[in-house]
């Protein structure tokens, strides 16, 4: 789905992106590091957000900085910032879903199967969703995310902002979406419990190089938890 | 504590991501308020024999004394329109160890180094100290300077706080025009004579200098004032404000255009759902009326349509020119999400397009009643149309790809206000003279009517090869996209 070669961003010569090589396909794949590590940065590398000083990087064979096509496919939350905050939540999710070519009656009708993962915190509550809480607005983002039947799907560190209930919930989605579809998905995290259980690849950076990159066994969180160890 | 944040303002002068451009029109602006204190500095010196040449009949300072209150008249109205507010990003040091008083008194200081509080001074007080010291004596040209610098401070901070309440309410700009047009009415048909009143007011205070208190007070109250509400105002602004209930709205009538009615509905509530953008579809409404400054009867008589060209472009492009040179700003806090999304780039400029059409179109509509003064008006309003939807769109969207300096919508609305200050307006007069460019040619070499039929003309050619030129941009807009997107995440 997507190949990464050579791909390399440096900030006031700082690394903060240094990829020889990286091929990334269906299933959930985790990324974790520090702060500062370069995940967030690889996302916007991956959606054309940042302008890569070298390399290329290829969402189904077509680079991503000269095609726009992986738009259709590609649906990503990174922050607040993808999200229109004088619109109300519904508002949203109509102005995706037209974007996508899916009726105001297509968009109610996913919307129910999210009910209970918004427990009543976004519909129908007459708020913009400047409004909402952090934990809500993540919630709207997640759901609109999902709402473009995507085949590519990134997210950054969806758990950092929900709550425990929440969290098993869209840990249970990710599980059920990526059975069904066969979905590409990019999650970072700090939280090593949740990745592990989430992900069968798990990429750990480091100052912009990733430094590992393991199947999920059982073994994993252990090494993970001994490198974070200080 | 004030020179801590001075010097922080100061860098992020100099940080911001486009500091060469502020730089810029700061130089700029610079040179032009040297030019003009240099004239002031004339005038005030040899205001006397000015004044003699020009009412030979009458005592030197009986026109000086009537002439005084019309200065502070007006001198409220330019700074409204033009003086911009000191602006502080106040959250960072909210929460610090600094008295709420020091912010409110560092905002007061800072605002007081402005060519409006400076312009008096250089007009007034070298009569003061000449003339009138010269009559009658040292005591009553000082009262008269303490006056001055009284009334300077009162305008100053009045018009603050009147500038500061326009923000939270449209109510204060509305009754704040409303009062001005009657006054302004009241002089004009001569119900009161506001130079009768100065004279009488400053002639008093020749007699009976200890008047010059009641102007002390005034200055004094207005400061408090506006540090009263500075300082109770001097919160986040969610903290102030509890939202009421939000109803969605789907624009029926634009979901039939596709992708491009979808954008242009995001578009259209962003400017109905924020403050920011609001009270700039207010303001350019009241610009409607500047067409009274530009339609001389003069230019029709003698077909001199290049002046009333300029008010046909400030008139039917004012809000374009409001909301088009902060184009892609005004969605900075969501580019990101925007530009990831499913929006090819060509379909986003062209609902841009539409909607600045869209705009013209509607002032256009709504200045045909200029018609009524002479029928001239129109059909130069209406090639001043094409001009704006056909040529001065596209410097729109091409100059707005060279701003990368995001606007907060959401946040810091009674401390924002950038946007509404001078800078604007040089725009405005680049357009203008763009157009008066493209006029000047064939009215000199033919007619009039030629210079008029040429620029609406070539704006009407223009507007047809749009989607040639939407192709230009959207290569344009590819190549600074990073840039953009940099910018605006930077808060």
């Amino acid at each position: 789905m997507i190949t990464i070669s050579n791909i390399g961003k440096v900030y006031n010569g700082q690394i903060a992106v240094d990829i020889p090589q990286l091929q990334i396909d269906h299933g959930i794949t985790g990324l974790v590091g520090n702060n500062g590590a370069g995940k967030t940065t690889l996302f916007r590398l991956i959606l054309d957000l940042i302008k890569a000083d070298r390399g290329e990087i290829l969402s189904k064979d077509n680079p991503v900085s000269a095609n726009e096509g992986w738009k259709q496919y590609t649906a990503a939350y990174i922050d607040e910032g993808f999200l229109i905050q004088y619109l109300t939540p519904e508002e949203y999710f109509y102005f995706v879903g037209k974007l996508h070519n899916r009726s105001k009656a297509d968009v109610d009708e996913f919307l129910q199967t999210f009910i209970a993962f918004f427990d009543g915190g976004i519909l129908k509550t007459g708020k913009y969703i400047r409004d909402l809480s952090k934990g809500n607005q993540f919630k709207t983002g997640i759901a609109a995310c999902i709402l473009q039947d995507p085949e590519m799907l990134l997210l950054d560190e969806p758990f950092a902002n929900l709550d425990p209930s929440s969290q098993i919930r869209l840990m249970q989605m990710l599980k059920d979406l990526q059975g069904r579809k066969r979905m590409t998905v990019l999650i970072s995290s700090h939280d090593l419990n949740n990745i592990t259980d989430v992900c069968n690849r798990i990429l750990l950076m480091e100052k912009g190089k990733i430094i590992k990159d393991l199947q999920t066994s059982e073994d994993t969180l252990n090494e993970l938890e001994d490198y974070f160890r200080v | 504590m004030t020179y801590i944040l001075l010097h922080h303002q100061w860098k992020a002068f100099w940080r911001s991501r486009d500091a060469g451009r502020n730089v810029a029109v700061q130089i700029f602006m610079g040179l032009i308020v040297l030019y003009l204190l240099g004239v002031a500095i004339f005038i005030g010196v040899f205001l006397q024999s000015i004044l003699e040449a020009a009412f030979p009949e009458q005592d030197v300072v009986t026109v000086f004394c009537g002439f005084i209150l019309y200065y502070f008249f007006l001198d409220i109205i330019f700074r409204f329109l033009w003086q911009d507010l000191p602006t502080l990003t106040v959250q960072p040091y909210l929460v610090q160890n600094i008295k709420r008083r020091q912010l409110v008194q560092f905002l007061n200081l800072r605002s007081l180094f402005s060519f409006f509080t400076l312009l008096p001074l250089f007009l007034f007080v070298p009569f003061a100290l000449s003339v009138i010291h010269m009559q009658y004596g040292s005591v009553v040209s000082l009262a008269f300077v303490v006056t001055i610098i009284s009334l300077i401070l009162f305008n100053h901070f009045l018009v603050l706080f009147i500038k500061r309440k326009t923000i939270l309410s449209n109510w204060w700009l509305v009754g704040f025009f409303v009062i001005v047009l009657l006054l302004i009415a009241g002089d004009y048909f001569k119900i009161f004579s506001v130079s009768n009143m100065s004279a009488i007011i400053f002639k008093q205070l020749l007699k009976t200098p200890l008047l010059c208190v009641t102007a002390i007070v005034l200055a004094v109250a207005a400061f408090y004032n506006n540090s009263r509400f500075l300082q109770n105002n001097l919160y986040l602004d969610d903290l102030v404000k509890s939202p009421g209930h939000r109803a969605s709205a789907e624009y029926q009538w634009l979901q039939r255009f596709g992708s491009v009615g979808n954008l242009i509905a995001v578009d259209l509530k962003l400017i109905l759902r924020n403050k920011r953008p609001r009270s700039l579809l207010l303001f350019s409404c009241i610009f409607l009326f500047y067409g009274f400054i530009f339609y001389k009867p003069v230019s029709f008589d003698n077909n001199d349509f290049g002046f009333l060209l300029f008010g046909g472009i400030f008139v039917t492009g004012m809000f374009m020119t409001n909301y088009g040179q902060f184009l892609f700003a005004w969605q900075s806090s969501h580019f990101d999400g925007l530009l990831a999304a499913n929006v090819p780039l060509k379909i986003y400029l062209k609902s841009k397009f539409i909607l600045l059409t869209g705009f013209c179109t509607v002032a256009l509509l709504l200045s045909l009643f200029y018609g009524f003064i002479n029928w001239k008006i129109i059909p130069v309003q209406i090639a001043a149309y094409f001009f704006n939807i056909g040529i001065h769109s596209l410097i729109a969207v091409y100059i707005g790809t060279y701003n990368y300096k995001g606007l907060d919508l959401s946040k810091g609305v009674s401390f924002n206000y950038q946007g509404t200050g001078v800078v604007q307006f040089l725009y405005a007069i680049v357009i203008m003279i763009i157009g008066f460019i493209l006029y000047l040619p064939f009215a000199m070499l033919i007619s009039s009517w030629a210079g008029i039929i040429t620029v609406g003309l070539l704006g009407f050619i223009s507007l047809l090869l749009q989607d040639w030129w939407i192709d230009k941009l959207t290569i344009q807009f590819q190549k600074r996209k990073h840039k953009m997107l940099e910018g605006f995440r930077e808060k």
